[in-house]
């Protein structure tokens, strides 16, 4: 009965609902949107939804955040969580750590900020594409 | 064969007698010695001699028909070319001779006649050694004021590529602190035009759709809309009252997919109070009045994104324009000290934002005669040096004093301290704690010499869990300032 949940990662509430209403906008009903402040948030959250057996499916997160940054959040995502789509939302390119990212956490893409939201739906369909099979 | 018995000038002297006896006596002695000699008999050949031949020494009698050796010495001092000359007097010891005359007109010396060649000759290598040495000295100043000019421009480069790599471990952030708000806009600036393009066509037939009674309603729920702010709530705070919310709608068992009405409605900003509006949500039609509602109260939290985050962009701009600036003047320019502790605070609040609490307390202070830039540099450093110490994890105090005449900006953190072995150590050049690569060990001394150039001090006190660095700065105003 649960719906599946999108998850955003942001320490920019503005962006959290920016974010948010886009994906409303686009999805509706199909799924649950969630946001969180800071990765060790974002972990909480996870973890609250497993508990209540609600399925992420994907995550998206920013980089720079002042805890945690995005790379780190992601990886651990993966070790745990591996069939999550996960993609990056950055306003600064750290070329390392997107290859970081790319390499132990698998993410569907990366994008920059400001994102263009055609681009950021064709991310999330591409990976929810690879989740079917 | 060449026969050099000749040897090398010692120096071209200039001898003014009007006894020719004199004049040859003299002669004799000095070339003898290797001096040249132009013997003159007046001091009108005199004066002329000169304008075409500088000498290194004259020697000068007194008394002298037509113009005496004080008169001579006046006209020779008098002008700028050849006043540096040595004029050494000779007098008959007969002779009325006033010494203090002859020292007020310029002269260095004197010599009594009858006078014996050892005296004349050790006189004259003193007095031109004299003035080798005072020629000398002349030269040497220029070199060490220009040694000087270049050590200053040197150092203002050094301390300028010492803000520019500060700088650069800052652009990253910055880049980051610029684009989100761009991000943000940009995706509210796309919201709003689909809206307009899209559906606020379809407003008008959607409100006569309603039923009567529900038009006011519906307008309510929108006005209410309009007088949260939601940027104000955090993300846990509104998971929270979307439980609470989602338990009272679930009781209603008009009201379908509670859950979903509840995360929309939290996402409006209508966290509680929400009976007056269960008409609408128990509306056949609840998930189009509900989405139609949401889109138009999205209008306004969009603009207010924008409003906030242009704000911000421009703020970091600001502060980074400031900072970056290369100040060309040496003159110093009436600022507000506040103002630039500001500055540099909007530069690191992407490494304050989580774990470090920020206190300050500000003293009203007036505008002070300052070099902003270079201060804003201070600032920067003992910021940075603070939040290291407590490996940005604590609480950084700044605290402005306003003390009539000296203003005493307060900078504590709360770190572990700095080491006793260290403490007197850490002003120097070149001297820093970090790994190789990481930072010059420039900062506190280029601090230090900021500081100086503002005629300030600064200080430090330090313990475990709380370090403070206190500078002064006179208080220097502009005239037309109270």
């Amino acid at each position: 009965m649960a719906k599946p949940v999108i998850l955003c990662v942001d320490d920019e509430k503005f962006i959290l609902e920016r974010l948010r209403r886009q994906l409303r906008d686009k999805f509706g009903k199909v799924y649950s949107y969630e946001v969180a402040e800071s990765a060790e948030e974002a972990m909480e959250v996870i973890e609250e939804l497993a508990e209540d057996n609600e399925n992420i499916l994907v995550i998206i997160s920013d980089w720079l955040m002042p805890d945690k940054k995005g790379d780190e959040f992601l990886m651990e995502v993966h070790e745990r969580y591996p069939n999550i789509v996960k993609i990056m939302l950055t306003g600064q390119a750290d070329d390392d750590a997107i290859e970081r990212a790319k390499k132990h956490a698998n993410i569907q893409g990366c994008l920059h900020k400001p994102w263009q939201e055609e681009e950021l739906f064709k991310v999330i369909e591409a990976g929810l594409e690879t989740l079917k099979t | 064969m060449n026969d050099k018995t000749i040897p090398e000038s010692k120096g071209n002297i200039l001898i003014v007698d009007d006894m020719p006896a004199n004049l040859q006596i003299l002669n004799q002695i000095l070339t003898e010695q290797g001096y040249k000699v132009r013997p003159t008999v007046s001091g009108k050949m005199a004066l002329k001699s000169v304008q075409s031949v500088m000498p290194d020494l004259i020697l000068l009698d007194i008394q002298m028909p037509e113009m005496n050796g004080y008169e001579v010495c006046e006209k020779l001092k008098a002008d700028n070319k050849i006043a540096e000359i040595p004029v050494i007097f000779i007098s008959a010891l007969s002779d009325v001779f006033d010494k203090v005359k002859a020292f007020s007109v310029g002269g260095v010396d004197y010599i009594t006649k009858p006078f014996q060649a050892e005296e004349v000759l050790a006189r004259v290598k003193t007095h031109l050694k004299l003035s080798q040495l005072q020629q000398q000295l002349v030269v040497q100043n220029a070199e060490l004021q220009n040694t000087l000019e270049y050590l200053k421009v040197t150092q203002k480069e050094l301390i300028q590529s010492e803000k520019m790599a500060a700088l650069g471990q800052l652009v990253a952030g910055v880049a980051h602190e610029i684009n989100t708000p761009l991000g943000a806009i940009n995706s509210a600036v796309g919201s709003i035009n689909r809206f307009l393009d899209q559906d606020m066509l379809k407003f008008p037939v959607f409100f006569q759709s309603l039923p009567k009674e529900q038009q006011p309603i519906f307008l309510n729920l929108l006005q209410k809309t309009f007088t949260q702010n939601t940027l104000r709530s955090s993300a846990r705070e509104e998971r929270k009252l979307r439980r609470q919310l989602s338990r009272q709608l679930e009781a209603d068992n008009r009201i379908k997919d509670a859950e979903t009405v509840a995360s929309i409605l939290i996402e409006m900003g209508i966290y509680d109070d929400i009976e007056p509006f269960f008409p609408l949500l128990q509306n056949i039609d609840s998930e189009k009045i509900l989405k139609m509602a949401y889109q138009l109260s999205d209008l306004h939290r969009g603009a207010r994104t924008i409003d906030m985050a242009v704000q911000r962009a421009s703020k970091v701009v600001f502060a980074l324009k400031s900072f970056a600036r290369y100040d060309n003047t040496e003159e110093k320019v009436s600022a507000d000290i506040i103002d630039g502790i500001e500055t540099v605070l909007t530069l690191y609040s992407n490494q304050l934002k989580h774990h470090i609490e920020v206190i300050k307390y500000y003293d009203s202070l007036p505008r002070i005669l300052c070099y902003p830039d270079e201060l804003n540099q201070v600032w920067t450093n003992l910021i940075h040096n603070a939040l290291q110490a407590m490996d940005y994890n604590g609480t950084l105090t700044i605290d402005v004093k306003n003390q009539k005449n000296q203003v005493k900006v307060h900078i504590t953190d709360s770190g572990t301290g700095i080491p006793e072995d260290i403490k007197d150590k850490i002003f120097e050049p070149f001297f820093t704690t970090k790994r190789a690569g990481e930072g010059s060990g420039l900062g506190l001394d280029i601090v230090n010499k900021i500081i100086e150039k503002h005629e300030g001090k600064i200080s430090f006190d330090t313990q475990p869990g709380k370090t403070t660095f206190t500078v002064s700065l006179p208080i220097h105003q502009e005239f037309n300032q109270s």
